[in-house]
Parts: structure tokens; sequence; C-alpha cells
């Protein structure tokens, strides 16, 4: 046992009792990431983690700080003063910010220390895992690296899942920490479009972009939350809207709490392990005195949120990456014009995937497209919104499993028109349509993977998916979950 | 000639704001290139636009002073294209929903007053400054982020004359509303212009030329004018009018060929998702546009009214709008309204237009025109010596009352001093007053000028004359 494998709130006590140092945890924490072979970090920070850690040791322990000594993981989208930040693309490399992003600054401001930048999918663009300019990204629940982590936060999973670190930085667009941590067992919080900064972040889709995170358990989560939500005015969306104690508020007391199950979603999951162990959730629920309600919804309107997110995404990403032209930053490769420069610097640094999203994005903007194709895409995303807007009229929150299966592996090929792939595998992206508070924690394991559940409620009830949370973890017994702790195994 | 010329505006107004329109760098474009830049403005990953306040109260002021329909929530759109000065592969502007729709202005041509609608102004950012070289360019990010209103009127202006007072009553707008110092030369106020001719009398709109790179309100009309001409001549003779761009050759002033019109760039349009739509109360654009400085009619009255100075004085006095503030600093001290606008406009402007200066640049504090024109007022120093004090003024900024000290300048005004002087004049030649008796004027002058020359010139003249008809008649 190592104090490394606790959650947030555990270490924090461990800390504050003198039972373990920040340096000690920071050096086991170090230690496991340059063990790691999972390809999950562009950068380890040895040095400096190590000389915040030594001068932390010299202060007190703040009793009311949980951050402080906590070793944590970004994903390398976060823009980090002085440390490269690639966003794991090649048109970035070598590329130093000037700046913290927020989230870095109010994690480095309660002396958290940052460890690593982890890998993601090229720029936050995809759910694999795969695309970064490192190369994959593997499960670590798999040695024969077989499977998938899923993407984008892809390295951010992997640090908390294989117990480098209890906290790490990711982002969500469509579900890319949402996504991840279903397949590695893990917490995966973003919260209402709006509460946390997104000043920093590398943009993909600003409309759909959300910082999110990855923990070990629901009461880590609600902490992370009172520490990033703070208002800040570098970012104009971020909202004004007051901020909640999540973490003293927290309770698994969630009688009377309304929960919809969307059947749609639910019945297209044809995996009876996954499916049994989540019909036992439902009655945990129910026997908590919670009210678990089986409710239908337009299926093709359902089928429409993957490729609806799909134009919209790209179509703002092509934008955002436009100031991405060697000749500000990022390798210049030099040209007789500044369409050669932009050209060379384009051409060599995106791979051919983020091209063809571009190609994508771009097609559905030009004038003679877009009505059909972006300002559509914009209408579905309304017409889901309001659809889901009318179950939280009658309900708290949304319940179903975060994906159809656990962790795909790599060469699995899926028939992406297929309601399992429309709507089990690629819902979740309506928490990104209405800037919904949403989470994924661990519900089970099939064959050694994890696989878990989803909670998403109203803008700014984010204490409801925690409190439903917190009550799950009685059932699941996976708080504090990774790959050192014992598990059981679902039939 | 047989055409009518239809054209069109489309000024861009760089914004005097502190900060720029998305970002906290300083609004200092002139500065040293590449020291008023924040991470926004180079487009670092990451970052993000805030609204400039300022920027928007001074929008709708202009909306306002443009009598625009006002859009009290505010929009914007990425503008998307690859350029070398736009740092973000994107412009941020308002293209779907302006905060100014459907305004006029009016202009005064050959006697008539003539509206000229404007279709919208909006709001958005500058570019980088671009210095080309032979082998290379460099860029100077110092204005990219400068806030910029663009103004676009319609199709109603018909002549290069039209056009030049158009801009010079936008000019006048923007300057008396402390918006933009509106300078052409420096690009703190920028022209587009389109324009197509068609026979009188015809609805069909002719083929549009762009014309650009106007550096003064001087070169929008001469270059309309020679447009006319030219596309006139062309129609003439048979030759279809191409649709390009052209722009001013100064030099030669004619236009010429910049580049043919292709196909426009599809510039993909779509709502800024980093900005909320920011709705504006009512109480924010009262408060902007009463807290408006007073525009150039507002001032014409209120000079007319409060001072009743010529009227053709206070149309120089307000040709500047910083002329116009420096007079009402010195009318604060004084009576004499009209005194001081003509010492104003003969020897202030004077100095000025000399010197090629601007009244900004004119260090001389207000009070001390006042204390000088008070002086001449009382008859305490003679116009000569009022030159001589002005010019040390204006040399070292210090009250004339030292200087009139310094110069011995007091004027004999005691009645009994100057008498004894005339009768000593008299005196000396005995034959005056029996000439003046006769008709000869020239007596008098004469007396005068013997007076002036045994006083050093100190002598009152007003009370001088007085007592030598006095003694002279006796």
């Amino acid at each position: 046992m190592n104090y490394l494998d606790k959650t947030i709130v555990e270490i924090h006590e461990a800390l504050l009792s003198k039972k373990v140092s920040v340096l000690e945890l920071t050096k086991e924490a170090l230690k496991r990431a340059h063990e790691n072979s999972d390809n999950a970090f562009e950068l380890i920070l040895d040095e400096s983690a190590i000389k915040k850690a030594t001068e932390l040791d010299k202060l007190p322990v703040p009793k009311d700080n949980y951050f402080f000594g906590i070793p944590y993981v970004a994903k390398d989208s976060f823009s980090t003063k002085g440390i490269e930040t690639t966003g794991s693309s090649n048109i970035l490399n070598g590329y130093i910010p000037l700046f913290d992003a927020t989230v870095i600054k109010y994690l480095n401001d309660a002396n958290a220390v940052l460890i690593a930048k982890a890998t993601l999918d090229e720029l936050a663009m995809g759910g694999t895992g795969t695309t970064g300019h490192k190369g994959i990204t593997y499960n670590p629940y798999d040695a024969s690296h077989e499977h998938m982590v899923g993407g984008s936060s892809c390295g951010s999973a992997v640090s908390v899942a294989a117990g480098v670190v209890p906290f790490s930085l990711g982002s969500d667009t469509g579900d890319s920490v949402r996504k991840p941590a279903n397949n590695v067992g893990l917490v995966g919080m973003k919260p209402t479009w709006g509460l946390i900064s997104r000043y920093g972040l590398f943009p993909f889709a600003p409309s759909l972009d959300h910082v999110g995170y990855f923990t070990k358990s629901v009461e880590d989560s609600a902490l992370a939350l009172n520490l990033l939500s703070k208002r800040d005015d570098n970012d104009a969306t971020n909202t004004y809207h007051k901020r909640d104690d999540y973490f003293k508020e927290v309770s698994k007391d969630i009688k009377g709490k309304k929960i919809a199950v969307i059947k749609e979603i639910s019945t297209s999951i044809k995996d009876p392990v996954l499916a049994k162990k989540f019909d036992e959730s439902i009655e945990f629920l129910k026997g908590k005195g919670a009210v678990v309600d089986m409710v239908s919804m337009d299926a093709t309107l359902l089928s429409t949120i993957y490729p609806a997110y799909f134009i919209i995404s790209c179509a703002e990403a092509t934008s955002n990456n436009a100031n991405l032209d060697g000749i500000k930053f990022g390798p210049n490769y030099g040209g007789n014009t500044y369409q050669e420069v932009m050209y060379n610097s384009r051409t060599r640094g995106f791979s051919p995937l983020i091209k063809r999203r571009f190609v994508i994005g771009s097609y559905s903007l030009m004038s003679d497209n877009q009505h059909d194709l972006f300002l559509r895409a914009q209408k579905a995303r309304h017409m889901i919104v309001d659809a889901f807007n009318e179950v939280f009229k009658k309900y708290d929150a949304i319940y179903l499993l975060a994906a159809p299966k656990t962790a795909p592996k790599f060469n699995e090929a899926s028939d992406k028109l297929s309601d399992t792939y429309l709507l089990a595998d690629n819902y979740l992206a309506f928490g990104n349509f209405g800037g919904f508070p949403s989470m994924t924690l661990p519900l089970g394991f099939k064959d050694g993977m994890p696989f878990g559940v989803n909670i998403t409620s109203k803008p700014f009830d984010e204490k409801d998916v925690f409190d439903i949370g917190l009550a799950l973890e009685d059932f699941t017994n996976l708080k504090g979950l990774d790959i050192n702790m014992k598990h059981g195994e679902d039939k | 000639m047989n055409f009518e010329a239809v054209i069109g505006l489309e000024t861009h107004i760089e914004t005097n704001t502190k900060s720029k329109m998305f970002s906290s760098a300083p609004n200092l474009a002139e500065q040293e290139p590449n020291t008023e830049v924040a991470l926004l403005d180079m487009a670092f990953p990451g970052t993000m636009p805030r609204v400039n306040k300022e920027a928007v109260r001074k929008a709708l002021r202009i909306a306002h002073a443009l009598h625009m329909t006002i859009d009290d929530t505010l929009y914007f759109e990425r503008k998307n294209y690859f350029y070398s000065d736009l740092p973000k592969g994107y412009q941020i502007t308002q293209q779907f929903r302006p905060i100014g729709r459907n305004g006029y202005v009016e202009i005064e041509v050959g006697g008539k007053i003539k509206k000229i609608r404007i279709e919208r102004i909006h709001m958005e950012e500058d570019t980088c400054k671009q210095l080309h070289f032979s082998s290379y360019s460099l860029l100077d990010y110092n204005r990219a982020g400068v806030p910029l209103i663009e103004i676009v009127t319609m199709p109603d202006i018909r002549t290069g004359e039209e056009a030049r007072k158009y801009v010079e009553k936008l000019r006048e707008i923007v300057t008396f509303a402390d918006v933009s110092d509106g300078k052409m030369e420096n690009g703190s106020m920028r022209c587009d212009t389109n324009i197509s001719i068609r026979p009188y009398g015809v609805d069909k709109l002719g083929t549009k030329v762009e014309v650009k790179n106007l550096n003064s309100i001087v070169d929008i009309e001469k270059a309309l004018d020679y447009e006319i001409k030219r596309q006139s001549e062309s129609l003439l003779m048979g030759i279809p009018v191409i649709q390009e761009t052209r722009r001013f050759d100064e030099g030669k002033k004619e236009t010429v060929t910049m580049r043919i019109k292709t196909d426009a760039v599809d510039y993909k349009y779509f709502t800024e998702p980093n900005i909320a739509p920011i709705k504006l109360s009512k109480e924010f654009i009262e408060d902007a546009i009463n807290t408006c400085p007073e525009l150039y009619d507002q001032k014409l009255a209120r000079f007319t009214k409060n001072y009743g100075i010529e009227l053709t004085d206070i149309k120089i006095l307000l040709s500047d709008k910083n002329l116009a503030d420096y007079f009402d600093e010195c009318a604060k001290f004084s009576k004499h309204y009209q005194s001081i606008a003509n010492f104003m406009i003969s020897n202030v402007l004077s100095i000025l237009n000399k010197e090629n200066k601007n009244i900004t640049e004119f260090k001389v504090e207000p009070k001390y025109i006042n204390e000088l024109v008070e002086l001449l007022e009382n008859k305490e120093i003679n116009s000569s010596q009022g030159k001589k004090i002005f010019e040390s003024v204006v040399k070292e900024n210090k009250s004339p009352l030292i200087f009139k000290k310094e110069l011995g300048a007091t004027l004999i005004n005691d009645e009994s001093t100057i008498l004894d002087i005339i009768k000593e004049v008299i005196k000396e030649n005995p034959s005056l007053p029996a000439d003046f008796k006769a008709g000869k004027t020239r007596a008098q002058g004469f007396v005068m000028g013997q007076v002036m020359k045994k006083t050093q010139g100190k002598a009152n003249p007003g009370v001088a004359n007085k007592l030598i008809v006095e003694e002279l008649k006796k």
C-alpha cells in the first residue's frame, strides 16, 4: 500500500498527520510516471516537481486546502507557462507558452504539484487515444496493449487509473473525459458549461468545450470542482452563477430524487453483463428511495447527436486552429510567400485525420453549404437540447451506461450506422450540446476491463450528479479504484 | 455628361479607447513596434476575447449621432480567412447583428441639405500592420486588435464632392464625440469606396469598381471624380467597365488597377462562441449617449447663444474640435468673447499655420490668452506691444503680465500728464490751433505723433486724441 493509491481526501489526512511528506508523494508519482508503459506522457517534470515538493515540505499543511502537495497531471492542451505545450500535435512542437491556463494557476496557487503533461488525441480531436504525435496511448488494465483508453484525454485518464496521481485535468468536447473514464474505471466529471474557466485550454470547439477532470472518488470530484470553478474574468463565457460548496454539500441521501433512464439508449445496449449490472444498480437506487423511470425519447433525434456534434465541432475547430500558421509560434519551415509559410507549416504539422476534420468543418461552413450542414446541425442541436430539457422538467437526472461495452480493442470495427454506435456509443455529447453537468463513474468489471455509468443533470445541478454518484459508490465498492486496487468481476 | 454615378462608402474608424477591442493591451499602435501586445493579439492558443466596454460606449455614441436604430444585444461573428496580418486566422466582427442599422447624416451640397443614408455600423478589430521589403515582410502587432467602427453608407452619393462632404461630416462627428482623432493620414480613418455609373434615368446599376488607398479627404474627391470621368469615357467609347479593385495613385492623381475581381472570398461567418450575446441595459445605452461630448451642431448652437460672436468666426473656431475646446477654456475667464475670438483667429491661428502645427501642440495656457486680451481691451497696452508680449508668451508660456512689466509696457492714462505734453507741443508749434480751426486736420495728427514721440508711444491714444482735439479747439 502506498499513499499515492489513496484519494485526495485520504492523502490530505496523511499529509496533515505527517504520515507522508509531499516529497515522498512526488517522488513516487514521478517514479510511477517513468515506469508507466502506456505512453501517457508528453513531458515528465522531475526537476520542477521535486523543487516545489521540497519547498512545500517546509510549510505547514493547511487544514482546509486539500490540494496542498497533491501531485497532479494536466492534459497537454492546457497552457503551462515556461513548459512546452504541444496539444500532442507536431504543429506546436517546441511551443513554450507565456502564460498558465486559469485552472493550472488555481491548482498551482493551491500548491498542488504538476508532475507531468499528458498525451491526448491530436489537439483533442479524437476519441481513441491513438492520434497524438507520440502515437498510441494504451489502457493500463490491459498489459497486452490491445485495448484503447479512448480519448481525447487519454494520458490524463491513464495517469489516475495507473495510480500515478490521484487527480488529472482533461477536457471534454463530446465525451473526451467521460468516455475514457468508462474505459479505465474512473470518476470523470465535466460540470456545467461556463462553470470552469476555459482560459488557457487549447480550443477544439468552444461552444462544446469543457474543462473536465479525473478522480478516484465522487468526493474528490466535488472537492476539485470547489477549487476549479472559481470565477475568472479572462473567460468571457465564465458564468456569474453562484457556486456551491460542492464538497461540503454532497450527500448520499437520494430519497425522492427522480431519475430517468432513456429507453432508446438503454435498450440499444446488448451486452448482457453490462445490462445486468446496470439493472442491479437501478434496483439499488430505488432501494435508497430514488424514483427511477424508463423514459422514451425520439430515437431519430437521438441518432442525430453524433452527426450534429461532428459537423459543429469540426466547423468550430477549423476556425480555432487557423492561428496555427507557423508565423507566430510552432515550427516555421520557411517559404517564399506567407502562403507558402502557412502551407508548409500546416502540411507538416497536422496529421491526415486532423486535415480531414478541417476539410469537413470548412466544407460545412462554406456559404453554399452552411444552410444545409452547419446551420442544420445547429438546429438539430437545439432540438436535442430542448428534448432533454423536457426530460429535466420531470427528472433530476438522467442515468445510463456510459458506453455499450468495455474499452474497445484497436482492431475492432464498429458499424457506424448501427443503433449501438449512434445511440449508445456516442450519446454523451448531448451533455456538451446543453452544457449539462455530467459525470461517469465505474460500475463494474467484465473480463478484467472496467465499465461505467453516466449521470447527467440540469445546468448548475452538479449536486444531483454528485449525490447520486456518492450513493452508487456504496453499490459498486469501487471508490478509490485504480489498477493497484483489488476489484471483483461481473458475470 | 449623360451618366450618373452611384457611390457607396465603407469607412473604418480607429477608436481611441485606452485598451484594445478584445484584449487589455494599450491601444497605442504608434508606439515602438510590437511593444503594445497582449497574448490574445498574437493568438496564443487558449487566449480568449473580452469585449471592451468603452469601445461599445463609443460605438453607441456614433450610432446615436448617425440616427441609427440601436441593437440592444451585442452579437459577434468570426470572419475566417488566412492572411499574414490576421493573427487568429479570423477577425471578430459583427456580421449579422450590427450595433446600429438604418441611420443617416445630412450634408450640405450647393446650398441644399442632402441626406446620406447609413446602412449599418458595427464593431470589429484591426489587423497587424505589415511592412513589406524586397525579400521579407515585418509584422507589427501593436495594431492587431485595435477597436474599429465600420460605417457603411447606402449608395446615395453621386459625386466626389458629396463623398468629400460626407467624410468631412463623419470626421466631424467622430472627433467631436471623442471617438477617434479621425486622421486619414495616419490611418485612424480609412475609406473604401464603391462606384458605378449608369445613364440618367436608368434604374439598373452599372458594374461596380472598388477604389482603395485613399489617404486624405481630398484624395477621395479626386479619385471619385477621376473614376466618374474614366468610366464615362470608357462607356462612351463602347468599352464596358470591368469589375475590379483600383487604388488611387497620389502622384499621378489617378486610379490604377490593383486586382481584377475574381470570385469573392468565402469568409465562412459563424457566431463567435467565446462571446455569449451581451444584453445592453437601457441605462447603459442612455448613459453612453447622454455622456457623449457635445457634437458640432450642439456646439454651434451654444456658441451662438452663449458667446454671441460672429457666425463666420464660430465656424472657424469649430473647424477643429480642439480649437473650440481651447476657446471654451479662454472664455471661462472673460466676457470679451468676440475679442478673444478675434485674437485667436488673427494671432493664435496664424502662428500655428506658420509653424504648421495643430492647436493641441499649442502649449500656452488659455488663461494667458485671456489676460492678454484683457490688457488690450482695457487699453493698458497697444496692439504693437500686444504682439511683442504674445511672442514672449508663446515662447515661455508665462503670464503676459510678467512680460508687460519687463517691456515697461504701461500706457500713460493720466489726463494731466498727457495734457502737459500736448501743451508743450503746441507751445513749440504755436500755429497749430489756427491751422486746425482752418480745417487742416493734419494738425491733429501732427500733435499725436509728437505726443507719442515724447512718451515713447506710451500715451493712451484714446485719451490723448480727446485732449488734443480739446486743446486745438481752444
